[in-house]
């Protein structure tokens, strides 16, 4: 578990998702990285039921994260998130009278998992319903948990091959209340696949992505 | 009054004697007449004082002159009562005669009423005519019932006798089978179900998960004859423990060369020792402990199945009946069977190969209960009860992993790696590699005698890990060439070498791999030899090399070759020495000792006949010395010529 | 170190339906320390486990039916521990020979930002107590002996008072669907504790 720093790489001109993947992967294998297996992160969304005010109901998010397979991730939008063990999942199921689960808007990203030195870095193709959406970049230097230590290094190696795609410092560590010296925790990673997630859904569906 | 007694004849007489009246001259006695009964009487009464008693006494002369006169009177006189004063020192006599004169007055009285034969007769006494003719029968009858009253009041004695002795004997017997009963339970543990006394020998309660209850019924001995002697070893307590666990057993692990035939697994049931019985342990004990014995044997062999089953690995083991069967290396096979013996005489089919030697290994018999026990005792640590209490029971960490998202690196660093099977693999292969590695420096050793190979095996070694440093020297100068020290570690597959020098080698678990090696160590070894002796001798190193291209090719490492001159120049010793093609050995001499040399035009000077010239090449197998370092130093020594 | 073996590993997955099989007594304050005795004479050899645990209890109320019951609980002693989430289900209404109350559970064991997202999902705490006592084992049965107390001032939870003087005593067991010889289990180890605790199914509709 290093400090993680998730960001969107928009799709090339004239470009497909695929091909903008692959231009990545390219870039990465020459840069020296070594392939090391796939990873996988989704997200599903639950809404509470019977809401007796006319309120919006507040959407609880659970993720999961391949990284972390024993792992399930529940969480509000800027609001409190926990982690629990894969039973929160059978709890959801309990729950479903309550909190209904919307399942066209389960969003996922999948790819291929990259090493060099002590950087993971993880490629994905956002998708929702089966039609890709996006790309995402995760990157992580595991050999540091202080984001204010090594966001430097980062930002020096995303420029590498993302160029000019290369993201600022993620809003998650600079809203902290403690600063960018606090170790970081799973779920700062996963609050910034949410907004990814959420941006994405946002987004209209992308011309010519078609079907995954 | 009885007849036929011997009569006693009291002889009653008058005394007679008169008064004598006087004595005449011619001494004739005149006694005075008697007196005649009227005159007696008189004179007696004239006696009596009736104013006194009769017990009174008297007045001693008076007294002593009545006594004269009252004894004779008394005898005189028969049938009269007298009333006499008592005469004090006589008295007890006249009252037992006059009670015997009382007698004989009454018994003369009966007898003279009976001479009449008027008023009494004698008459003899009636007898009872039967009594002296009752038949033998009603004799027998009688005395048979008088004695079986007598007989049955004896008896009856006897039994309360009997029932209190047998009573006191069942009460030591109950008190021994509670004091039994208190021994088993100090040791085993014991409840108490209804009116059953069960007991729990399995490993439960230290932390085992095998399915079998284990439970055994305590009873209590009562196949008792007291009237025969108690034997020896009788003990009032009694164990049944469950059919399965009966007999011994124990885990046999065996390397053997595979075996072409696979017909034959699984009957693997050699059982060769017996327990041996502990002086002062009961039998319960001793059954009690072997079927705790069978228990374990059982859930290890369980546990190895399942393992089997379940890993997947390169080479699949194979699990017939009591026997896994899994193939470390290629050509050798590990079996581990359990070999269980309930005890009965042998109808069991005997194993084929019963002459092999023994080869079961011990050690990881051993090894397989520690690792079982450990694993019990995994499942007993505090490690797993829960914070907060209501969660499930499971590994502190393993809890944790969810919430706090450990990665896929620190979950597999919590998972249980290794299996049992896994383990005793690994140790059985690391056994034998070892074994093999002792074997082959040992034949080596015992094969070449030059140079010569030392092996020192380290005492403390791992069970996947050992060591061993091996030297290789040559006889007589061990302190001049050391420089071949090789130290060995023995791994579960593969074997490193770490030379003197800093080079590591690894080596597979071929044994032809590191007897090549060492033959090639051996051979650099004499050149090393040489290189030390030269320093020595005062010899100078021309040249030296470790391996050379030169010459024939060898199939095992290179050949090494060295070149030494002498002190002073003239003479120069080239070694060649290869592991296959052994050692060769020339001399070079200097010009001036050559016997044809060609003339040349160039070089006429006569100094220059003191360089060095041809080459000779030295019979080395005809060389005087035991081993090669010998003979080279004989050799330098022969080539500097004493000053 | 290995972890232990299968059957005690925490229920993942999802797929398997757990089922917690409980009975419980109660023993009074004088009779603790004989009851502590016995059971730790009769469950597995280890040294008696105290702990000290803090329990909240949520309810969801929805438009229909009864309110979805969540139960919070984390060790006061051990503070880093993560927190159990618990779900349990209706008791099963079974044949009425059933020697134990069988019901559906779910346990979660989750990190520290439970409360809050709890109450974000909707939940309002009813109540909360604080559990202190001894835990026992004996293979895979479960044996806690606790003093309840009562949270004074909610969130504090050194301010308690005993909720009586006397200890509740629960014999549990988490099995997958469909073991019945586990009630026979518990059956047999109640027996032994026999006149010092009567651990019996008390069905938790009846106390309502």
């Amino acid at each position: 578990m290093g400090v993680t720093c998730v960001c969107q790489v928009p799709v090339s001109e004239g470009k497909s998702v695929q091909q903008t993947v692959d231009i990545l992967h390219k870039k990465l294998e020459q840069l020296g990285a070594v392939k090391q297996g796939n990873f996988w992160v989704d997200c599903e969304t639950y809404h509470a039921t019977g809401n007796a005010t006319g309120q919006p109901s507040k959407l609880l998010y659970v993720m999961h994260n391949s990284e972390t397979p024993l792992s399930c991730m529940a969480l509000f939008e800027g609001g409190p998130g926990l982690s629990a063990d894969a039973n929160f999942d059978v709890l959801m199921v309990k729950l479903k009278s309550h909190f209904q689960n919307a399942k066209g808007h389960k969003v996922e990203s999948r790819g291929v998992r990259y090493r060099y030195c002590d950087f993971l870095v993880k490629i994905g193709t956002v998708a929702m319903s089966s039609s890709a959406r996006g790309i995402s970049v995760e990157v992580e230097y595991c050999a540091c948990v202080i984001p204010g230590d090594c966001w430097n290094l980062m930002k020096e190696f995303m420029q590498s091959f993302l160029g000019s795609n290369t993201p600022e410092l993620p809003t998650v560590f600079t809203s902290k209340a403690e600063g960018l010296s606090v170790p970081v925790d799973c779920m700062d990673t996963m609050s910034q696949y949410l907004e990814l997630f959420g941006r994405v859904r946002k987004q209209q569906v992308l011309p010519g992505s078609g079907v995954r | 009054m009885m007849s036929g007694a011997p009569a006693v004849r009291v002889s009653i007489e008058s005394s007679c004697e008169r008064q004598v009246q006087e004595v005449s001259l011619d001494g004739l006695e005149t006694y005075a007449p008697p007196l005649s009964m009227s005159q007696n009487l008189a004179k007696l009464a004239q006696r009596i004082d009736f104013g006194q008693s009769s017990d009174e006494d008297e007045d001693g002369p008076e007294r002593d002159s009545r006594e004269q006169w009252s004894k004779p009177e008394a005898e005189e006189d028969e049938g009269m009562v007298k009333f006499q004063p008592s005469l004090w020192p006589w008295d007890s006599v006249r009252n037992n005669l006059r009670s015997s004169l009382t007698e004989m007055c009454v018994l003369h009285d009966v007898l003279s009423v009976l001479k009449d034969k008027k008023y009494m007769t004698l008459d003899p006494v009636s007898q009872d005519p039967s009594v002296g003719k009752t038949p033998q029968v009603f004799q027998l009858l009688s005395k048979k019932k008088s004695l079986a009253t007598a007989a049955q009041l004896l008896l009856r004695g006897a039994e309360k006798l009997t029932k209190s002795v047998v009573e006191n004997q069942e009460q030591r017997r109950q008190r021994d089978f509670n004091s039994e009963l208190l021994r088993l339970r100090s040791q085993w543990k014991l409840r108490k179900v209804g009116d059953k006394i069960l007991g729990d020998l399995s490993y439960r309660s230290a932390g085992s998960m095998f399915p079998h209850h284990g439970t055994f019924e305590v009873i209590k001995n009562t196949d008792l004859d007291l009237d025969k002697k108690i034997p020896d070893d009788y003990c009032p307590l009694n164990v049944q423990i469950p059919s399965e666990l009966e007999g011994s057993a124990y885990i046999k692990v065996s390397i053997q060369k595979q075996s072409p035939d696979i017909g034959d697994l699984g009957t693997v049931n050699l059982f060769r020792r017996q327990a041996k019985a502990k002086p002062g342990s009961q039998m319960w004990h001793l059954k009690l402990e072997a079927a705790q014995n069978v228990l374990l044997c059982k859930e290890i062999f369980a546990q190895l199945s399942r393992e089997a089953v379940q890993i997947k690995s390169q080479i699949p083991h194979i699990v017939v009946k009591n026997q896994i069967i899994s193939q470390p290396f290629p050509g050798l096979q590990l079996s581990i069977s359990l070999c269980h013996s309930t005890g009965e005489k042998k109808n069991q089919r005997a194993s084929p190969d019963k002459s092999k030697p023994d080869d079961h290994l011990y050690v990881l018999e051993h090894n397989l209960h520690q690792l079982i026990r450990e694993f019990h005792k995994q499942t007993l640590s505090s490690v797993v009860m829960p914070h907060p209490a209501s969660a499930p029971f499971s590994h502190k960490r393993l809890r944790m992993a969810g919430p706090m998202a450990y990665d896929k690196a620190e979950i597999s660093s919590l998972q249980q790696s290794e299996g049992l099977l896994e383990k005793i693999i690994k140790q059985a292969k690391h056994i034998f590699l070892r074994s093999r590695t002792a074997r082959t420096i040992d034949s080596l050793a015992s094969r070449i005698e030059d140079p010569q190979i030392q092996a020192h095996w380290s005492n403390i070694n791992d069970v996947y890990e050992s060591s061993v440093k091996v030297l290789i020297t040559s006889q007589g100068y061990e302190q001049i060439c050391k420089s071949i020290q090789l130290q060995l570690n023995i791994g579960v597959e593969q074997i490193r070498v770490v030379h003197r020098d800093g080079r590591v080698i690894t080596l597979s678990h071929q044994e032809q791999e590191l007897q090549d090696f060492l033959l090639s160590q051996m051979s650099q070894h004499q050149v090393h030899a040489v290189q030390q002796l030269a320093k020595v001798m005062g010899w100078h190193v021309l040249s030296f090399s470790n391996h050379v291209g030169l010459g024939p090719i060898e199939s095992i490492g290179n050949a090494s070759a060295i070149t030494v001159a002498s002190p002073n120049g003239e003479y120069a010793i080239s070694v060649r020495n290869g592991p296959e093609s052994g050692c060769k050995v020339l001399v070079q001499f200097p010009r001036s000792q050559a016997k044809e040399l060609p003339k040349s035009d160039v070089v006429q000077d006569g100094k220059w006949t003191h360089l060095r010239g041809p080459y000779k090449e030295v019979h080395w197998g005809r060389m005087e010395g035991r081993n090669f370092v010998y003979k080279m130093e004989l050799l330098m020594a022969a080539l500097t010529p004493c000053p | 170190m290995e972890a232990p073996p299968v059957s005690v590993m925490p229920v993942t997955g999802g797929a398997i339906n757990m089922m917690e099989y409980l009975l419980q007594g109660s023993v009074l304050d004088q009779s603790l320390e004989s009851l502590l005795h016995r059971l730790r004479g009769l469950c597995d050899n280890m040294e008696p486990e105290s702990f000290a645990d803090h329990e909240l209890v949520y309810l969801l109320k929805g438009q229909q039916g009864n309110p979805f019951l969540l139960r919070a609980r984390r060790s006061l002693l051990h503070p880093p521990a993560p927190w159990h989430l618990r779900y349990l289900g209706q008791p099963e209404v079974g044949d009425k020979s059933r020697l134990a109350l069988v019901r559906n559970c779910v346990d979660v064991s989750a990190s520290h930002g439970l409360p809050e997202v709890l109450n974000e999902m909707g939940f309002r705490m009813d109540h909360e107590f604080v559990a202190k006592g001894q835990l026992f084992r004996k293979g895979g049965m479960k044996v806690v002996v606790s003093k309840l107390s009562r949270v004074l001032v909610p969130g504090n939870t050194e301010n308690t008072e005993p909720l009586s003087l006397s200890y509740l005593v629960e014999l549990s067991v988490l099995a997958p669907a469909g073991q019945d010889t586990v009630s026979e289990d518990m059956r047999s180890f109640a027996e032994q504790l026999k006149p010092l605790v009567h651990l019996e199914k008390i069905d938790p509709k009846r106390l309502m």
